[in-house]
């Protein structure tokens, strides 16, 4: 906050003069660098940590070289009942895969049919696309949760991933693309082919849509990835754990703490998401701010 | 019509590689080719498995898992397979989870389960104790079973459901003691005798008093008596009259209340480390490594090859810790902890019974030589083939066991633990235990150490700790 | 051929929309009023198969709820722990606009900070909790160090996470770190999507940045800052994973979040759902008021917008698109 006004301030003093442009530029650059600092460094720290032996961490915890101990502290961790990064791994990948494979198809279908037919309730519908969009799906989790416990589906993957078929955003936020980007007469040429409605979703139309498809595609599978809550209340056997459950299960195996294993555990459940960060990062970007075209 | 037809049948499609990806798991029992389930994997067992079905046991911790391979490895006429899932206790994971499974029943359903002395009630007596099947059930002849064996009282008692059938049963005796550093007990009263350190901290005198003596005798050296406030929670806890609810409501029992007192003792005074069990700060005191060295902790047997051994810095005597410590009497007599291992009624449903007895008497009531109990109490269970790694020695449930058993440990100096634990185990009870003692006790606990840092007033303290319970549980608060 | 079209594609709108609204109804709608239904009931208990409408006091799990101090902290909570991260977090993000986006002094480097600031938000929050709980560790821990090597504490380690205001401003930091890249990045690209004509036209009118930036930047992203309040809004009143994670509410309840509390009702002890339910009806009900309330205002003063965002967007969506 401090640093906030200041800059505000300097602002203004850099109107004023004009050799202090540099100043604030010199300003703008340090806040900006201990802004970056301060997203990485907790990162390192757990890296560094990672790759520390528990006696280290014990007497100093924090630390900017890495050590050797890293192996040591993966096989500690893997040799543990409750921590199998893979198996995380593979779970969350079939969860957030499968329902962004579902919302994002389900939803460029529904945009689809918002834009392309003239039906007599699509503005009806539309209208209340908006309206549920602001619905939060936390607070139906006591209703959402009996349910699947009444028809005997807890623990069963699909009733985390099926209810991504309806994503009120995600629909919102193709039609708004699919609008502009899709010629209509390519349809109407379609049709003179001979080509089938659902033929002309699939081959011509989805095709058009990728950008929106990569960016929205992104975004629902981070969401998902991360998702803690709704696996927590439905998951309870350990072979369906997600990367998140089990990293809110490292905090403790209760006869034994190893500071390393804990921030070795950590550091696996991010590092994955780190890379794929960097290498994806100017789409993603790119579609925080695309999908600001909501507003 | 035709093209709806092909959407609902992509839809379908979808549907089913996605089921075909995934139902899978939940259907196959423990795929052997599942680099998930440790249990299957492990080279011990060469034996053919799984020919006659699976048992499905659920635990908190790996040690009953362990025992049942254990078995299995060891008589290949067993012939059913176990498929473990283990959650540990912490933030209060295990507890939901069992409770869905039991309730879900099925093929899936827990056979054999483990309870925690914290929460062992709902599972023989109180909500959940519907669930569970008597021992007799399964075809168990209890009565000579429990003679034979010598049964601790207590764990029958705990054991037993509101009908009047024994459900449960554990395979360890957790009588308390205090177990301490020689090495500080030598600095601050010039031996590490155990006879000389009973006196000095008061063991058996059934009073705190002469504890307080030590603490400050320790503190003028610079050292601590215990390491947090916890330590003594447990043997307050579990030596008070009555637990924490009592007809329903909820119920203070004047020792425990006096633990605010204790706790800020201990923390004006500097007494210890201000750490939290099972918290890191916690385990750095067993290596000696925390801001100040201390005394001992308070625990019966399992708290040595748990968490003393494990978390001492060292596997043999010279590393670390280990070969420093030694137990003697508690002031005042405790017990903490304990495992029970049940049964359920599916199991019986499902045509186990035969099966699930065989383990269950296996692991709690033999008393031969043969039986789980015998190399429990002698540390010679090898269950994964490294003599590199043995078992520690434990107290077992069965009296018949602890009488030709010896408890020898280089951990201890060579003390025989037994001399200090049997008769430890006479403080056993289990009347003051309650179903919820889990939840209730963190929230006492955190408004103890408010009180303790000054934060609050006993009275709020008191409030806040009575509007927790009556806000999150099923329990009347006056 | 064309009559054929008008008559005969127009199914194909309900058809297409089909899946959507099932699997809506089966995993939203219901849900929503089986909540609620419960909320009215005596549901608690694990493997609970039958339970009653409490007929004779239909309300009683409603008031029970909100006469509860544990519910009232918990909601005070949320509230302030979501202004509190809000604030800042709005103003750190505009005030990393007015600099990325200051047509006069180009900031180098933009994209490798959006990417920096951008990057927290990408890491599962469960993972956070546990790693800044990790650093506060009390009495060995990571900020105890560096705190005392600092000589700020000069005797000995001390037991932050025990102080309510520290644990709360703990989480309110959290909040703030994770989100306000993004935030950031999103204004970004609203202030780039202003028409370049009327920053020009400020300049030929002599205008300042200072007074560029609140007289025609801030105006013209109203809409997405009212956007990006109601979204945070919703995810604020929802808070569960960092309170959950990192402190489980403690201490004293003070990083107790409403659904932090409706979890430990409905999933914990005493496995309460009827109280759950209620609960949550209640806080379904507050977001529902709030969000209507924040859109009604949006309405209000600003009709072009909305009809814009809601009606008539072809035109104006057009334009963005390219303008992107």
């Amino acid at each position: 906050m401090a640093n906030n006004s200041n800059g505000l301030e300097l602002t203004v003093q850099g109107k004023e003069k004009k050799g202090g442009s540099i100043v604030l530029k010199i300003i703008i650059y340090i806040v900006c660098i201990f802004l970056a600092l301060l997203s990485v460094l907790p990162f390192w720290i757990m890296i560094v940590n990672a790759t520390r032996s528990t006696t280290q961490i014990s007497q100093i915890a924090i630390s900017f070289i890495p050590s050797t101990h890293g192996f040591n502290n993966i096989k500690i961790l893997t040799s543990k009942d409750t921590f199998k990064p893979l198996l995380g791994f593979f779970n969350s990948f079939i969860i957030a895969g499968g329902s962004t494979i579902l919302a994002v198809y389900f939803s460029s279908l529904t945009a689809y049919a918002q834009v392309v037919y003239e039906w007599k309730l699509r503005n009806a519908f539309f209208s209340f696309i908006m309206a549920i969009m602001m619905l939060p799906a936390q607070v139906t989790m006591i209703g959402f949760y009996q349910m699947v416990y009444q028809i005997g589906m807890t623990n069963n993957v699909l009733m985390l991933i099926l209810p991504s078929i309806a994503a009120p955003s995600m629909v919102f936020f193709m039609r708004q693309y699919l609008q502009p980007a899709l010629p209509i007469e390519i349809v109407h040429s379609a049709r003179i082919d001979g080509a089938r409605e659902f033929f002309i979703f699939n081959r011509i139309v989805l095709p058009i849509m990728k950008p929106a498809i990569a960016t929205q595609a992104i975004f629902s599978f981070v969401g998902s990835w991360n998702n803690l809550f709704t696996p927590m209340v439905l998951l309870t056997d350990k072979k369906h754990y997600t990367m998140p459950i089990m990293v809110s299960l490292l905090k403790g195996d209760i006869y034994k703490t190893e500071y390393g294993c804990v921030y070795m555990g950590l550091t696996l459940t991010v590092l994955p998401l780190i890379i794929v960060y960097i290498f994806l990062s100017k789409y993603i970007i790119a579609g925080v701010a695309l999908g600001s075209v909501k507003g | 019509m035709k093209k709806f037809m092909a959407c609902a049948l992509s839809v379908c499609m979808v549907a089913a590689t996605l089921v075909g990806c995934e139902g899978s798991t939940p259907v196959t029992p423990a795929d052997p080719a599942d680099p998930a389930d440790p249990v299957v994997t492990d080279p011990v067992d060469p034996a053919p498995t799984g020919t006659k079905g699976t048992i499905n046991l659920w635990a908190f911790t790996d040690e009953i898992p362990k025992m049942a391979d254990y078995y299995v490895a060891n008589h290949p006429d067993f012939g059913y397979e176990i498929k473990t899932t283990i959650i540990a206790t912490t933030d209060g994971a295990y507890q939901p989870a069992l409770d869905q499974a039991l309730a879900a029943g099925g093929a899936d359903a827990p056979d054999i389960y483990a309870a925690e002395s914290a929460f062992v009630l709902k599972y023989c007596q109180g909500d959940m104790s519907s669930y569970a099947a008597p021992y007799k059930d399964l075809g168990i002849d209890v009565d000579k079973a429990l003679k034979d064996a010598d049964i601790a009282q207590y764990t029958v008692q705990i054991g037993t459901n509101p009908d009047g059938d024994l459900v449960g049963l554990g395979y360890q005796a957790t009588g308390g003691a205090f177990i301490y550093r020689r090495s500080v007990a030598e600095a601050t009263w010039g031996t590490d005798d155990p006879a000389t350190v009973k006196e000095k901290i008061g063991g058996g005198s059934g009073s705190w008093d002469q504890y307080w003596v030590a603490a400050e005798e320790l503190k003028a050296k610079g050292f601590g008596i215990c390491s947090g406030d916890g330590d003594m929670w447990h043997a307050i806890e579990n030596s008070s009259d009555s637990g924490w609810v009592v007809d329903g409501k909820l119920n203070i029992d004047p020792k425990r209340e006096a633990f605010f007192d204790v706790s800020k003792k201990l923390k004006d005074n500097g007494y210890h480390n201000d750490t939290q069990d099972w918290q890191d700060g916690w385990f750095a005191d067993m290596k000696g490594e925390g801001e100040k060295e201390v005394l001992g902790f308070f625990g019966p047997a399992w708290l040595i090859n748990y968490t003393l051994a494990p978390n001492c810095g060292g596997s043999a005597v010279g590393e670390g810790t280990y070969g420093d410590w030694a137990a003697t009497e508690s002031p005042i007599g405790f017990f903490w902890g304990g495992t029970w291992v049940l049964a359920s009624k599916s199991a019986i449903d499902n045509g186990k019974a035969d099966a699930v007895a065989e383990l269950i008497e296996y692991i709690t009531l033999d008393a031969t030589k043969d039986g789980l109990q015998y190399a429990w109490a002698n540390g010679t269970v090898d269950w994964d083939n490294d003599p590199s790694t043995p078992t520690a020695k434990d107290c077992v449930a069965s009296g018949t066991v602890m009488s030709i058993s010896s408890g020898e440990l280089d951990f201890l100096g060579g003390q025989n633990m037994f001399d200090v634990f049997v008769p430890a185990n006479a403080n056993a009870k289990g009347d003051n235990l309650t179903q919820y003692d889990e939840t209730i006790n963190g929230f006492f606990r955190e408004q103890v150490r408010f009180y303790a840092a000054g934060e609050k007033s006993k009275e709020d303290c008191i409030k806040d700790f009575k509007q927790n319970v009556a806000d999150n549980l099923d329990v009347i608060v006056e | 051929m064309k009559k054929k079209k008008s008559y005969d594609y127009a199914r194909f709108g309900y058809i297409f929309s089909i899946p959507f609204v099932v699997a809506w109804c089966i995993f939203q709608l219901y849900p929503i009023l089986y909540t609620l239904v419960i909320g009215f009931t005596d549901l608690k208990g694990i493997g609970t198969k039958n339970f009653h409408v409490l007929w004779t006091t239909p309300f009683a799990n409603f008031t029970q709820i909100l006469t509860t101090p544990s519910f009232q902290t918990a909601f005070k909570n949320t509230v302030f722990i979501w202004l509190m991260n809000f604030v800042p977090q709005i103003v750190l993000a505009l005030v990393i606009t007015a600099w990325f986006t200051d047509r006069r002094s180009t900031i180098k480097a933009q994209g490798f900070f959006k990417v920096i600031f951008y990057l927290p938000n990408i890491i599962t929050a469960a993972t956070v909790a546990i790693l800044f709980a990790q650093f506060f560790q009390y009495p060995k821990g990571v900020i105890n160090d560096v705190l005392i090597n600092l000589g700020i504490f000069k005797n000995g380690a001390v037991d932050m996470l025990q102080k309510k205001w520290v644990a709360q401003g703990i989480v309110i930091f959290i909040q703030t770190w994770m989100w306000y890249g993004y935030t950031a990045i999103v204004m970004i690209s609203g202030v780039l999507g202003i028409s370049p004509e009327l920053f020009e036209a400020a300049e030929v009118d002599g205008a300042n940045q200072v007074q560029t930036f609140f007289r025609i930047t801030i105006p013209s992203i109203k809409t997405m800052l009212l956007f990006t309040l109601v979204t945070s809004l919703i995810g604020g009143l929802n808070m569960f994973d960092i309170p959950k994670l990192f402190l489980n509410g403690k201490p004293d309840n003070s990083t107790l979040t409403t659904a932090v509390f409706i979890y430990n009702q409905a999933f914990a002890g005493s496995y309460l759902y009827n109280r759950a339910a209620a609960a949550s009806v209640i806080m379904f009900i507050v977001i529902v008021v709030l969000s209507a309330i924040v859109f009604y205002l949006l309405r209000d003063k600003d009709e072009v917008a909305l009809r814009k965002l809601i009606r008539q967007q072809e035109k104006a969506y057009k334009r963005k698109q390219k303008g992107l």
